[in-house]
């Protein structure tokens, strides 16, 4: 029953996860470095939420398709602006995630100085508490798992049989092969940054319906995310969802039986255990 | 004054910080995103040793850096020959860690209430804070000359050639893992001690502290000097917190409504420089600079070839 209890509240916490995962993964996989500034994507996803469901007024459900599109556009903007110009410059894997360090406290920092650095709540639809079968879940989560579960999908079908997925895959593997075969990286690689800064957005929209909206949300997941990413190996799309999906499990797990912190220690040390035998080797 | 000191004696210990992640990472290359981990090993665990143990202070500050060692040489024949994203994630991660214990165990850390009171050394003289800072300058002028040292040593060479190509550098029969590992252990452990020098000065310990904002100064000021210059360390802290930590929020006139947005400000101008840093100049503002050449025992000039420099 601990066990039926854990799977379900982890699948439930895992939802939002699975999300940042696999956009943080498209990123991973297509430019080959860790984007930390995608914490900042979840973030605006949230804050672009307030905007719609709290300043204009309408119900959150309407809210969340245009905060997932405007957390794209950023996205894309973002990448324009900095990290394709840095790229092209020829910037190292190490030296572009500190770069990203800096992208993510301008971008963070930023927003506190025009937002303000207080807690916000977004008006919640109606919440019903429903059972079935000694299960307990809001109908809110219930619909976030869906929704989850059906943009997981779409985006593993996009990556795995569409024209799309293949330009980037072949972009991934070898860029000037790709580009030699007519795949135009510029507009690839766009589309890919727009669809991870939807899956971003539309991730913390749910955090942000869950719990609270702050400026620091997407930043407390991102190590996560980061290391759900690594752990599932580079690029793995399908790797990425599985071991978000088990972390939400393995927290749910440790939380029933011992103290909500320990599960985050231990999860990190199970990361570091993993690393050690799967991550990739230098010399 | 005694404020002015403080912040002066904090900043020597970023300096100090900053250099040491100038060896890991400008001459090994070593990504170490942990670096509030260490440091917090060693101010904490000098804090628990002292507080609830009663070690002596320096007894504190020994022991506690032997803990960041221990924890290092554990880490570093975990994760250190994997690529460097998973060395630096596995750092970061536990730097997360430490910061979770620290508030989980709080029968010998004090939790979220923090553990003090952390005794002052050269209690008995007047100006003891003035001796403290002189003391940690000393420290950390040591620090400088021993990297100094160590670049133009044989381990120092070997730590770049691993950082340039850990491959051809193993073909040349080099132990490069060993090598790796001893400087990751041995400047953790100087982390450590660092963070052990700084329980005085913040005296009473809270988990606050231990946030990773710290790891982020750091790699900012090491990135803006020059990560492969000896000195780029020095000039990043004086650039990123001499400039906002002492002279904006000290001197400059801010209207009390605007004084809790200072820090945002300060953190949005970190990622700014940082980011125009990487863009336009990605050597930092002093650059590379090359190991001294040794005078060549027998110089024999070979006249009709151009020679080049560096």
């Amino acid at each position: 029953m601990l066990l039926v209890d854990a799977i379900f509240i982890g699948l439930l916490e895992a939802s939002p996860l699975i999300l940042a995962a696999m956009g943080f993964t498209l990123i991973f996989y297509l430019n080959g470095f860790m984007n930390i500034a995608y914490a900042e994507t979840i973030t605006f996803g949230a804050y672009f939420a307030i905007l719609f469901n709290v300043v204009l007024g309408l119900h959150f459900y309407m809210a969340i398709v245009p905060s997932m599109l405007f957390s794209g556009v950023m996205s894309v903007i973002v990448y324009l602006g900095i990290f394709r110009p840095a790229l092209n410059r020829g910037v190292g894997p190490t030296e572009m995630i500190i770069l990203s360090v800096g992208v993510s406290f301008m971008l963070r920092y930023g927003l506190i100085l025009i937002v303000g650095p207080e807690n916000l709540f977004l008006n919640e639809p109606n919440v019903t508490y429903m059972q079935f079968m000694g299960l307990g879940a809001t109908n809110l989560q219930l619909i976030a798992l869906a929704l989850v579960v059906l943009t997981a999908g779409t985006l593993y079908w996009m990556i795995y049989n569409t024209g799309l997925g293949e330009q980037m895959r072949g972009l991934a593997n070898n860029h000037d092969l790709a580009m030699a075969s007519g795949i135009d990286p510029h507009r690839t690689s766009m589309v890919i940054w727009f669809i991870a800064g939807c899956a971003g957005g539309l991730s913390g929209v749910f955090s942000g319906v869950f719990a609270q909206v702050t400026p620091y949300m997407g930043w407390n997941v991102i190590l996560i995310t980061m290391l759900v990413t690594i752990v599932a190996g580079i690029g793995s799309v399908r790797g990425a969802a599985l071991a978000a999906i088990v972390a939400g499990i393995l927290t749910a797990f440790i939380t029933l039986v011992s103290k909500p912190l320990y599960s985050e220690v231990a999860l990190l040390l199970a990361f570091i255990g993993v690393l050690t035998f799967r991550g990739a080797r230098t010399a | 004054m005694d404020y002015l000191i403080f912040s002066f004696s904090l900043m020597l210990i970023y300096i100090g910080l900053a250099q040491l992640l100038h060896i890991q990472f400008g001459l090994a290359g070593i990504p170490n995103f942990g670096v509030v981990g260490f440091w917090g090993l060693g101010l904490y665990g000098t804090g628990v040793l002292y507080v609830t143990y009663s070690f002596p202070l320096l007894a504190a500050i020994a022991a506690a850096s032997l803990i960041s060692a221990a924890v290092a040489w554990v880490l570093a024949y975990l994760v250190l020959q994997r690529s460097g994203q998973s060395i630096l994630a596995a750092t970061l991660a536990l730097a997360a860690i430490v910061a979770t214990l620290v508030v989980t165990e709080k029968d010998i850390t004090g939790g979220v209430q923090g553990i003090g009171t952390i005794g002052f050394p050269f209690s008995e003289m007047a100006n003891r804070n003035v001796i403290y800072f002189g003391f940690l300058l000393a420290v950390v002028i040591g620090l400088i000359w021993v990297s100094a040292r160590l670049r133009d040593s044989r381990l120092g060479r070997q730590l770049i050639a691993i950082r340039d190509n850990e491959e051809l550098a193993a073909s040349l029969g080099k132990d490069t893992a060993a090598a790796k590992r001893m400087t990751f252990v041995v400047t953790c452990a100087l982390m450590g001690v660092l963070g052990g020098l700084s329980a005085p000065l913040h005296q009473f310990l809270v988990p606050y502290h231990l946030a990773p904002s710290l790891t982020f100064a750091v790699w900012i000021a090491l990135v803006l000097g020059g990560k492969g210059h000896n000195l780029g360390a020095m000039i990043g802290v004086f650039a990123t917190f001499g400039l906002f930590d002492i002279l904006i929020e000290t001197y400059a006139p801010v209207p009390q409504d605007y004084a809790l947005m200072v820090p945002n400000f300060k953190l949005f101008c970190y990622g700014a420089l940082l980011v125009l840093i990487i863009m336009y100049r990605p050597t930092g503002i002093l650059g590379e600079d090359a190991p001294h050449e040794r005078p060549k025992a027998a110089p024999t000039p070979v006249p009709d070839t151009p020679v080049k420099e560096g």
